[in-house]
């Protein structure tokens, strides 16, 4: 029962309140994830993949790849694709110039999203499997959030290399 | 800290096998040792027992000692001392050693345990020992080699060489002077005039002091000498030394035992130069020098001046170099500025690019190296399977010092030893009297050559053997399922079967190709970096292999041309000319494939707008222009918009996520940053044209 009732406190604590709960019992361990919006759904990326979050940068188009590569940006002295996440999960495209630039095995790729919403520590345990027949093929876990939304955990070697 | 000197130890023994190796070569060649060579190998080989003495890899100090041992010989003796018919087995005995030397680098290298069983190849060097001494006297020898070792040895060379000038007077005072004194001639001058006081008989090392200023480096270096006949005359002595103004420190030394031949000594001791042999590789400056002490002095020098550097040091480097030329251009192009008169700013930003520029050669000259390494391992190859096959053949190096990246240098070693391997094994012919039937130079002749077309380094294994039977190649092809056999091939493509996987015409497999493995590899390799391999052939002629490799992160000339909106750099030396032309220039063919007649030539059309599949650009050929390029045997016309000028860039690799997507086949072969910060795609000329071809 109390097993339960810590949980759910969890769940729907808001951050301030998870730093909270997390000087009390340092055991349970929480992720930092960045939470955006794309298309009205919330997706989140570990932190720690999350290098910059950037706007206002001119694409160079790239001919002869797919569409949802929406081509090439200098990042200081650093060229780095864009996928546009819309695109890439078969959505309409819309115009959206936030990027979110990560960090997959190495190599820089930046993620055009509709909008960065916020930084969210989310415990590890409450992060659930995606039922198999849910053909988002790159959301690798679901997790609810404090505000009832639902995050989808984005895996971006999946969004990459599928 | 003992991974660094480890590193040292293995890039030092490794560069001096290199060496030798090449001596060995040429020597074997010219049938004997040159003086250089034997002081050469005197000194690699005493470098060798250095560093691996320290390191404790015995069996290295131990062999590399005994060498040593049998090349001081030759080298007091000359090489007259060597039997002729041991010649041969001397060579081989040195060939053997550095295979030896070798293995055990490598052993040390991957961290497995040294040979413990070294005795075969010691008893070999004795029993040369003994037949070059023709006498057993080689333990005297031994010694005198432990006591004369000094002298090749850069670290060593303040310790004293204690051996006498003259074999009579074995007792010697060792002299230094106060440090920094000057004019230490003078002052050894001084000391030799008090000692004159005590007791006359004796000689000086250097022995003319007093004549020539340039011992006073010597002296300041390695100390004075004063050499005496007897211990009694040097006891008498020592107050006259004492005596002597600013001497810091002396102490008696007594010659080694002479070596064994004392008769042959001497008189080269009494002659009249002043370099006696023994000393002479260390005094590298009076005034009669002797041909050994240049070798060694020249040898420390360039030593002292290269430094070797990890090589992601020098990418980094490179990175942000690179960066400083763009930011450069985006500082003084800024759009700030635009309308304002400042000439001390426009004086200043002029003299920056003028210095970006040279920091930007400068640094891309880093990670050149010359190809002769590479090149140079082949000789030991054409050598070994020329003896192995009974084929006599010859190499011939072309282009040695051409430059290149040193990433390029360490992809083609091997694809270049497999060519030159076919080359012996299957291109040369079986016997001599076939190729004198054929009116050819018995001796075969594989010529490496190397050199830079503006972008790419082309690099030609050429041998005169017999050729492809391109009939054979062809059957073999069909017999495989690799080619129709009711299909008509040409002899261009029927080579080119030669670089499918698991394509082998010899039906043996011998031990240095063959293995179906082979052709196949060398392209790969060559793919790796961006390059190409193409084969010709004339049956009864000989065959050449081509590789072809761009000069990777260069710097290069490109021509900025728009297409829609988006930049691209075509290379400049692909470039023929510009040409605007009209609707009624273009020529149509059946299929609706544009071409453009130039100077009595056809050339297609590409339109680069329907390549890219762009949404924008030019339609009518009127509105933009006509780029006519040529790369290889392709030459065509790419229709862009607008010819923006030329421009130097930096070329970055596209992400490897972008390549995954296989851009390179449609020409996309990277991209560069401009002056704006904006970003142009740079085209490979000949991709483009495949890629067309493919699509139409």
């Amino acid at each position: 029962m109390a097993q339960m009732l810590q949980s759910e406190e969890v769940l729907f604590a808001t951050e301030s309140d998870v730093d909270n709960y997390n000087d009390q019992l340092p055991e349970i361990a929480t992720e930092k994830y960045l939470i955006f919006s794309s298309d009205s759904l919330m997706y989140g990326i570990k932190a720690e993949q999350v290098r910059d979050i950037i706007t206002g940068y001119t694409i160079t188009y790239l001919p002869r790849v797919p569409g949802y590569v929406r081509g090439v940006i200098n990042l200081r002295g650093q060229i780095i694709p864009i996928v546009d996440i819309r695109l890439r999960l078969g959505k309409p495209e819309q115009d959206n110039f936030c990027i979110i630039v990560v960090e997959v095995d190495g190599s820089m790729v930046g993620i055009m999203v509709d909008m960065v919403e916020q930084m969210v520590d989310v415990p590890l345990d409450s992060i659930l499997p995606v039922p198999t027949n849910s053909g988002q093929a790159m959301v690798s876990g679901m997790c609810t959030l404090h505000d009832g939304n639902t995050m989808l955990e984005l895996d971006c070697g999946l969004l990459l290399h599928d | 800290m003992g991974d660094s000197i480890l590193d040292m130890y293995l890039y030092e023994t490794n560069t001096l096998l290199e060496q030798l190796d090449g001596i060995l070569l040429t020597a074997e060649q010219a049938d004997t040792f040159s003086e250089d060579n034997v002081n050469e190998i005197f000194r690699i080989m005493h470098t060798i027992k250095g560093s691996s003495a320290m390191m404790e890899f015995s069996s290295l100090m131990t062999v590399a000692h005994r060498i040593e041992d049998m090349f001081f010989i030759v080298r007091e003796k000359g090489m007259d001392v060597v039997p002729e018919q041991t010649k041969p087995e001397l060579f081989d005995m040195l060939f053997q050693a550095v295979d030896f030397f070798r293995g055990e680098i490598e052993k040390v290298e991957n961290g497995d345990p040294l040979s413990q069983s070294i005795d075969h190849i010691v008893n070999k060097i004795n029993s040369l020992i003994d037949k070059i001494q023709g006498n057993p006297a080689a333990p005297a020898a031994e010694a005198s080699a432990e006591a004369e070792s000094a002298p090749a040895s850069e670290a060593e060379a303040a310790a004293p060489a204690v051996s006498a000038v003259n074999q009579d007077y074995p007792y010697g005072v060792h002299v230094f002077f106060d440090e920094g004194s000057g004019m230490e001639n003078l002052r050894a001058f001084m000391c030799a005039n008090s000692v004159k006081d005590y007791c006359g008989d004796f000689v000086t090392y250097p022995d003319n002091v007093e004549s020539d200023p340039s011992t006073s480096d010597i002296i300041a270096d390695q100390g004075f000498f004063v050499w005496f006949r007897t211990a009694d005359d040097r006891d008498s002595a020592i107050p006259g030394v004492k005596n002597a103004g600013s001497v810091r420190e002396y102490q008696p030394v007594d010659a080694a035992k002479p070596a064994p031949a004392p008769a042959q000594e001497a008189p080269k001791a009494e002659a009249p130069a002043p370099a006696p042999s023994a000393q002479a590789p260390k005094a590298d400056s009076p005034a009669p020098k002797p041909a050994p002490a240049a070798a060694p002095a020249g040898q420390q020098h360039a030593k002292e001046s290269l430094i070797s550097v990890n090589l992601s040091k020098l990418d980094q480097l490179l990175a942000v170099v690179s960066e400083i030329v763009i930011t450069e251009s985006m500082v003084t192009a800024s759009p700030d500025l635009k309308g304002l008169r400042l000439d001390n700013f426009t004086k200043s930003a002029r003299d920056l690019r003028k210095l970006t520029d040279d920091l930007q050669d400068v640094s891309m000259s880093l990670r050149m190296v010359p190809v002769s390494g590479t090149f140079q391992k082949m000789n030991r190859i054409v050598r070994d399977m020329s003896k192995k096959l009974g084929k006599k053949a010859k190499l011939t190096l072309i282009g040695e010092d051409t430059e290149v990246d040193k990433t390029i240098v360490d992809a083609i070693g091997d694809p270049i030893m497999h060519i030159v391997r076919n080359s012996m094994d299957h291109g040369l012919e079986e016997n001599e009297a076939d190729r004198i039937a054929a009116g050819k130079d018995p001796v075969g002749e594989v010529i490496l050559s190397a050199r830079h077309t503006g972008s790419e380094v082309i690099i030609e294994i050429k041998d005169d053997g017999q050729g492809v039977d391109t009939q054979a190649v062809l059957n073999k092809a069909i017999r495989q399922g690799l080619a129709a056999p009711d299909h008509d091939y040409s002899q261009k493509e029927i080579l080119n079967f030669l670089m499918m996987p698991g394509f082998s015409t010899n039906t043996e497999v011998t031990e240095y190709s063959g293995r179906g493995v082979g052709m196949d590899v060398v392209k790969k390799n060559v793919a790796d970096v961006g390059g190409t391999v193409s084969i010709s052939s004339e049956w009864g002629k000989g065959m050449t292999t081509t590789l072809k490799i761009p000069l990777t992160m260069a710097i290069m000339d490109g021509m900025e041309v728009s297409v829609g909106g988006s930049m691209f750099t075509i290379p400049i030396n692909s470039i023929q000319s510009s040409l605007k032309v009209g609707a009624k220039d273009v020529i149509h063919d059946p299929a609706q494939g544009e071409m453009v007649k130039i100077r009595d030539n056809f050339y297609p059309i590409i339109r680069a707008k329907e390549l890219f599949q762009m949404e924008k650009g030019y339609e009518n050929i009127e509105d933009g222009i006509l780029m006519w390029v040529e790369s290889g045997e392709h030459s065509y016309c790419l229709f862009v918009d607008e010819l923006l000028g030329e421009q130097q860039i930096v070329v970055k690799p596209l992400p490897n996520y972008v390549n995954s997507f296989g851009v390179k086949n449609y020409g996309i072969t990277g991209c560069s940053i401009l002056g704006d910060g904006s970003i142009s795609i740079i085209l490979d000329v000949i991709n483009v044209y495949t890629a067309a071809h493919n699509i139409f």
